[in-house]
């Protein structure tokens, strides 16, 4: 998210990458591609991924802030990010609004009025835009900035405190990650009786954790050999029984001849609270990537790496497109057909919108850094190549 | 131009437009095969019929329950069910009590099981749900577990239960996200051995076949339209319900 460092991990950059692509083709219903993304095979999906490098690269970029220019200076280029996701939400929100008057306002059909109750909001703009601007309403797909913009708010006290007493810190997010399993609290929103999608209480676990990971990360120190050693067997084998649990899920849903494992006692799995099979599973799959794909890993400078790279880049300009373009192919699949050459076309050109987005951005960040050279020196050079 | 191209000219165009769309000889209801597989039973409604003692059967619900935009209670699903069963099995006083309300979620239609469903004691008990859940966006294990609640309720007191999912229209599903909410419906029912009424999936096989335009309909002919789809739906119901109860 912040600008390129010179050694920055492209392992991050990649699996972020990644994780928007998912998100997308996530998004839209009835994809058939999303049979085959992180949510069809793993209890996990890429939410976790996403907020859990967020968290992660947090730390590495203002964690050497705050070693460099003090306490008061990380807060306020946090608050800054901050801030601009905020506009970003209210931008897509105000999309968002759009879309839903325009298709109420030309189809009252009275035998969709319960369905029509998704426009209640426009009964009372007044309240429903105010609710907006406190992040309490959070329509479907608008519902992660919100919980992201939230760990930012607090993020300059968990990565002051994880500077100085890391272990306090963690156990504090797992106390409040735990009450909420317990307790099942959530936090309101509007209209009336709605939740966040994301519980920010369960999800700042993911936050912190990848915080207190980036930051031990950035300071040079390592796991010792013999504690890998050991974590490594337990986090493949628990990745792999999730992994066979959850494809004869898919596979399942599919073919109801085909057996779900387990599926009477494990399913449903909460998303909202973030359930422990979900936590546990994706913490098994973060010790198999960190440990399996090392930091220099040849496909990374490969040319397929290129585009997640640049996305990865770039991700709050990509996250926020791609919740655009999902809307907008939820659209086209809904408006027109939903035949499966329609489906590929859609997500090939989301995809590809994603990417050439990124690079254009890529590019012009690029620009803005290179030194500008003198007016004089400019001008002799002209001079000198009309010669 | 010689009067015999001139002929086939006036045919085809006549044939063309003049002609009703092929279409409307089938019978409007129709769908799929697939669609009207029914592998499940309803033991305490066979038995029921089997020994022609009165029949009561509960559909609880929303707003398609209810049915307000037909424009009279006869005309929503519940009745033309009701109709519907009593022609095919004659003899037997059938009789299907329409508990709608509109906007409730599925926890809060599990919160008046005990005045509206067990209170009538109904050999069947038809839940249509769903949709406000989607509308609100309820979190989908609150969703799952409300309708386990009220299904395991419903088994405890040995009555039969059959699940209906949402209704469909390209304009609502623009706005909904229906899939997750009609996955994890279905996929209840498939762990407690409920038959999960596809209504969903008929009403947008019609909407594709354009037997029945949900989307551009003048305002005069909107109420006619909900009849007749309704009725369709009740003689789906019908057929699944005789299917199950074999």
């Amino acid at each position: 998210m912040p600008e390129p460092q010179p050694n920055r991990d492209l392992r991050l950059d990649f699996f972020r990458g990644l994780a928007l692509f998912l998100i997308f083709i996530d998004h839209i219903p009835e994809n058939i591609l999303s049979y085959f993304t992180l949510q069809g095979v793993t209890f996990f999906d890429a939410a976790e991924v996403f907020i859990f490098i967020s968290g992660f690269t947090a730390a590495l970029v203002y964690g050497r802030r705050l070693a460099a220019k003090g306490a008061i200076y990380m807060t306020a280029q946090v608050w800054r990010r901050a801030w601009q996701l905020y506009v970003a939400h209210i931008f897509l929100f105000v999309l968002f609004i759009a879309e839903v008057s325009y298709t109420v306002m030309t189809f009252r059909n009275p035998m969709y009025n319960e369905e029509m109750r998704v426009a209640d909001f426009l009964d009372e703009p007044h309240v429903a835009i105010v609710k907006a601007l406190l992040l309490q309403f959070q329509p479907t797909f608008l519902d992660i900035l919100p919980v992201y913009i939230v760990m930012l708010l607090i993020f300059p006290a968990v990565l002051l405190g994880l500077a100085r007493r890391p272990a306090w810190v963690l156990v504090a997010s797992v106390l409040v990650y735990l009450g909420v399993q317990v307790t099942g609290v959530s936090v309101p929103a509007y209209p009336q009786g709605h939740v966040w999608f994301f519980n920010p209480l369960a999800w700042q676990l993911l936050f912190v954790a990848g915080a207190a990971l980036g930051l031990h990360y950035s300071q040079g120190r390592q796991f010792s050999e013999g504690l890998m050693r050991r974590v490594l067997p337990v986090a493949a084998v628990v990745f792999a029984v999730c992994l066979v649990i959850k494809v004869t899920w898919t596979i399942h849903g599919v073919w109801e001849s085909f057996p779900g494992l387990l599926l009477r006692a494990f399913w449903p799995v909460n998303k909202n609270n973030l359930a422990p099979l979900r936590l546990i599973s994706f913490f098994a799959a973060v010790v198999l990537a960190a440990e399996l794909i090392p930091a220099n890993a040849r496909f990374l400078a490969g040319r397929i790496a290129r585009p997640l790279l640049a996305c990865g880049r770039q991700s709050l300009e990509i996250f926020c497109l791609s919740i655009l373009l999902s809307a907008l192919g939820h659209f086209v699949l809904s408006e027109y057909n939903s035949g499966l050459a329609m489906q590929v076309l859609v997500n090939t050109v989301g995809i590809a919108a994603m990417c050439l987005t990124a690079w254009m951005i890529d590019w012009y960040k690029n620009m803005d850094r290179l030194p500008m050279l003198q007016p004089a020196l400019a001008d002799r050079r002209r001079d000198a190549a009309a010669e | 131009m010689t009067a015999l191209p001139r002929l086939i000219l006036i045919a085809t165009f006549a044939a063309l437009f003049a002609a009703p769309p092929a279409r409307a000889d089938r019978p409007a209801c129709e769908v799929p095969a697939e669609l009207s597989q029914v592998e499940f039973r309803l033991p305490r409604l066979a038995e029921k019929l089997k020994a022609r003692q009165p029949v009561k059967i509960v559909a609880i619900g929303g707003n398609s329950t209810i049915g307000t935009a037909a424009g009279s209670p006869e005309l929503a699903y519940p009745h033309r069910l009701q109709v519907a069963l009593s022609e095919a099995f004659p003899g037997v006083p059938i009789t299907v009590v329409n508990k709608g309300v509109p906007r409730q979620a599925a926890r809060q239609m599990l919160e008046r099981f005990k005045s509206d469903v067990i209170a009538e004691d109904p050999a069947l008990v038809i839940w249509e749900t769903g949709i406000t859940d989607a509308v609100r966006g309820v979190g989908l294990d609150e969703f799952a577990a409300a309708i386990q609640d009220g299904t395991e309720e419903l088994k405890s007191r040995s009555i039969d239960t059959l699940l209906v999912d949402m209704q469909f229209s390209r304009k609502t599903a623009e706005l909904i996200d229906f899939d997750k909410y009609l996955s994890t419906l279905h996929r209840l029912g498939e762990i407690n051995d409920l038959y999960v009424f596809p209504r969903y999936e008929m009403m947008r096989y019609w909407s594709e076949q354009n037997m029945f335009n949900f989307d551009e309909v003048a305002a005069n002919e909107r109420a006619e339209l909900a009849a007749r789809v309704y009725d369709c739906i009740g003689r789906k119901l019908a057929d699944a319900i005789r299917l199950a109860a074999q």
